[in-house]
């Protein structure tokens, strides 16, 4: 691999101002950066739109480097595993009301990495099924979560 | 700023050294006006704006650290 995803992410840490230093993982084809800084709240941004935002950029310098550079992703203080095993809880509260009420449930427009980590929470859920819908306005989509009959 | 934005956009482009940086400061605002190579327009732009939407995105974030206001614009050089 020609890219250098660590070094990469840290030179733009820097140039942003940011010291931070950044540990590199690969598994599988996989590259995980994770993000130690002292500032952990300025680089996740709201709903955590700066560290997507940081990660699309250093994706594309990637690319540029290497086109056959694997994808990474970027993680600030647990926080991508934080939101994740929170949208997992709601996705299971969800399916309760489901099950509970025989009501049709549909989750707020989500990407498709979120779309991604609630549809596979559900797969082996004999009672539920899910399917994704388009919202007007957005490229994010909806899920709908309803009875398997 | 502008070492972020020289880093990011030379990072991106194929034509690195076509690449022209003049700041302007009006009222507490940091203009970076951008001039690129014809070729790398799209490049910095990205599918649907995505790439300057998100290079803009973590201008602010920086800019908000450092207690200043910034902005960017990228045009065409003329050639």
């Amino acid at each position: 691999m020609n890219a250098k995803p660590k070094e990469t992410l840290e030179g733009l840490l820097d140039s942003l101002g940011f010291s931070a230093s950044v540990v590199e993982t690969s598994m599988d084809d996989n590259i995980f950066l994770e993000i130690q800084t002292e500032d952990p709240g300025r680089l996740i941004g709201r709903q955590g739109q700066t560290l997507s935002q940081l990660q699309y950029v250093v994706n594309r310098l990637l690319f540029r480097q290497d086109r056959d550079v694997p994808k990474v992703t970027l993680d600030v203080g647990n926080y991508r595993m934080k939101s994740k095993e929170s949208l997992v809880e709601k996705t299971k509260a969800a399916a309760d009301k489901v099950r509970r009420w025989g009501d049709v449930v549909e989750l707020e427009p989500m990407n498709a990495y979120e779309r991604r980590i609630v549809h596979n929470t559900l797969k082996d859920d004999p009672s539920i099924e899910t399917h994704s819908v388009e919202v007007d306005g957005t490229r994010k989509k909806a899920i709908l979560l309803r009875p398997k009959h | 700023m502008q070492k972020y934005v020289e880093f990011v956009i030379k990072g991106l482009v194929e034509n690195p050294e076509a690449m022209q940086v003049e700041t302007e400061e009006k009222e507490g605002l940091t203009v970076f006006k951008v001039k690129l190579h014809p070729e790398d327009m799209g490049k910095v732009i990205g599918k649907q704006g995505n790439t300057i939407n998100a290079i803009r995105g973590l201008l602010q974030a920086g800019s908000a650290k450092a207690n200043a206001r910034c902005a960017l614009e990228v045009t065409e050089l003329d050639i």
